[in-house]
């Protein structure tokens, strides 16, 4: 199995709190991921670090190849990385499918082409096909032109994961993409993610605590604890895990 | 109706920058000022050379403009091309502004970012004040008029009429603009920075390019205004003019909304003009100077369109680029309606 991400020795401290503490994994090209551990153990600041929201205190992350430790989020998108969030970060005024055509980088984006519409027309027309068939997808074709910011929780949690597939992401970092998502839509999601990764060989690592609806979806996970990996594996064998089951699973 | 103009154009580039972009740019003047001090500076001393005028452009200001003036009557041509190579310089200054204005604009958040850019805009009388050759110190300067081949008479009425085309003009432009997967990053920009970074757009560079556009647009229209007033003084760029005004109007008219910023402009200006007029015949009726009853009123004006109608006459809607072809069509008479009324 080829490694798509690695993380290295990855370190991050707010102050005087340590929180990521020398992370290292290797996620496999193609496959699913999962990563758990108890609250406040570091999971969304790891993604944070990845992504480039915030920069690491030591270590290299490697995507694809390249070397991204310290780019800037925008540039981790270009290499091929895309995130969501933990609490949705929709654009509140923009309906549904503006949302999701924000990603498809587009000429008319530029103060030169926009006022020219024959200069942006084809792409335009393209991404919109594009946007469609992925609200299509993520089961939100019937909302396109309502405002993102009257949909309800669960359905913003599918337009992170459409805005995800629109940015022809390479791999997806989910952060807990069914918290606070009733139980038959958490599945419905995970499925998704699982006919996304199969049809079109994204490469997901998905933080999710409720490890009852998720761990049937995926390859292997990653436990960590107060900032270290103290677990990983194939999913029966981490919530197995002495360490796993005392820090997180726990008493 | 020159006033309107002039304002519209400002306001427009305001609304990219605030209403679009989110980036609450409180030193506005300093680019309006900026545009007007190059008509104040540039043209007539380009004209001067030409007809050969001597004197000194500032100390013999009255004397050299009116030269200047009548040789225009003959070489109009050169006029209107100085005239709008002005503009094209007023822009050039306006965006050079902008970038600096863009280093706070990128680098702090909220109050501070708000008094940074206040004390930015202070900076642009100050400098017109106390470095005469720029714009004649506090006695002002003079600004030749490309339409002195005119009669006295239809002057003023042609000046009108081409402010407003050209009012026009940038008008069409920021619709076009606003109406583009352009104005569509710019408002995912201003609702959610950092998920528009994570969808890979670079956010520090979007802002400044809106900043340094905005920034020109509103120094044609400070240029525009100094070449309708015949003259520039530097006091007369202050923060109340250039920059709390055209927010009070785009507030009223509806943020986010060009078709709004028309409205709100067009209402503020012509009560402005009502309370000017009658200022004498009220001055009995209001037991204060009438001089602070433009202030009040206008704040009072504030007051209730914030607090019954918060988000302006003309409210912020969805702008699609072109039909997604999905969906209920709407009708000619519903199109109609929402043309005129949403
Ligand atoms: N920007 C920051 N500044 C200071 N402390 C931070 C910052 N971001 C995260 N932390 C701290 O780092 C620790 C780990 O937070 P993080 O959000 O990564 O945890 P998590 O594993 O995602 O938890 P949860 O399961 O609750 O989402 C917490 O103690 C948090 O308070
Ligand atoms: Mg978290």
């Amino acid at each position: 199995m080829a490694g798509i991400l690695s993380v290295s020795r990855v370190a991050k401290h707010f102050g005087g709190i340590v929180v990521l503490d020398g992370i290292d994994m290797e996620v496999g090209r193609g496959s699913i991921h999962q990563l758990i551990g108890p609250n406040g153990s570091g999971k969304t600041t790891l993604v944070n670090v990845i992504t480039g929201l915030v920069r690491p205190d030591g270590g290299t992350i490697t995507f694809d190849g390249t070397d991204i430790t310290g780019m800037d989020l925008y540039e981790t998108h270009e290499e091929g990385l895309v995130r969501t969030w933990q609490i949705p970060k929709p654009f509140r005024s923009l309906t549904v499918i503006e949302n999701l055509l924000i990603p498809a980088s587009n000429p008319g984006e530029s103060f030169q082409n926009a006022p020219l519409k024959s200069r942006w027309r084809d792409g335009e027309q393209e991404a919109i096909d594009g946007a469609l068939a992925v609200a299509d997808t993520v089961g939100l074709a019937e909302k396109i032109d309502t405002r993102s910011m009257e949909l309800s929780g669960g359905q913003m949690k599918l337009l992170e994961l459409g805005r995800a597939m629109m940015s022809g992401a390479a791999m997806i970092l989910m952060d807990e993409p069914i918290a606070g998502v009733n139980p038959t839509l958490a599945h419905e999601i995970l499925e998704k993610v699982t006919e996304i990764c199969k049809a079109q060989g994204i490469t997901f690592l998905i933080i999710e605590h409720r490890l009852d609806i998720s761990l049937r979806y995926v390859d292997g996970v990653f436990a960590i604890d107060k900032g270290v990996v103290i677990a990983e594996g194939g999913p029966d064998e981490v919530v197995n895990h002495p360490g796993v089951v005392e820090s997180y699973l726990g008493a | 109706m020159a006033i309107f103009a002039v304002y519209v154009v400002v306001n427009l580039s305001l609304n990219m920058e605030f209403g679009y972009t989110g980036i609450p740019n409180f030193g506005k003047v300093l680019a309006v000022g900026g545009g007007a001090f190059v008509a104040a500076a540039v043209p007539g001393r380009i004209f001067a050379g030409m007809a050969g005028i001597e004197g000194d452009y500032i100390r013999d200001n009255i004397a050299v403009v009116s030269g200047v003036n009548a040789w225009l009557v003959d070489n109009t041509g050169i006029g209107f091309a100085v005239f709008f190579m002005t503009l094209g310089l007023a822009a050039a200054a306006g965006a050079g502004l902008g970038l600096i204005t863009s280093y706070p604009v990128i680098r702090l958040r909220g109050d501070y970012l708000a008094i940074t850019l206040l004390a930015f805009g202070e900076s642009i009388r100050v400098v017109g004040n106390n470095f005469s050759p720029l714009v004649g110190g506090t006695l002002g300067v003079q600004v030749p008029d490309p339409l002195s081949f005119l009669p006295g008479e239809v002057r003023f009425p042609v000046a009108t009429i081409g402010l407003v085309a050209i009012a026009a003009c940038v008008y069409v432009y920021s619709e076009r603009t606003m109406r583009s997967p352009l104005g569509r990053m710019l408002r995912a920009v201003r609702d959610d920075e950092v998920a528009a970074g994570a969808l890979g757009k670079d956010t520090i560079r979007i802002r400044t390019r809106v900043i340094m556009v905005s920034a020109a647009l509103a120094a044609i229209g400070g240029a525009l205004y100094a070449f309708y007033a015949g003259g520039v003084i530097a006091f007369a760029y202050d923060r109340a003019s250039w920059t709390f005004w055209p927010f009070l109007m785009i507030l009223i008219g509806g943020l986010a909304n060009n078709k709004g910023v028309l409205v709100g402009t067009l209402i503020f200006v012509t009560l402005r003009k009502v309370i000017i007029f009658h200022k004498d015949s009220l001055a009995p009726a209001v037991p204060f100077d009438v001089a602070w009853l433009d202030f009040l009123l206008l704040g009072v004006i504030l007051l209730v369109v914030l607090l019954y109608r918060p988000q302006g006459i003309m409210v912020e809607k969805p702008t699609p680029t072109i039909p997604h072809g999905r969906g209920p069509l709407r009708s000619g008479a519903r199109r109609a309606f929402d043309l005129l009324f949403r």
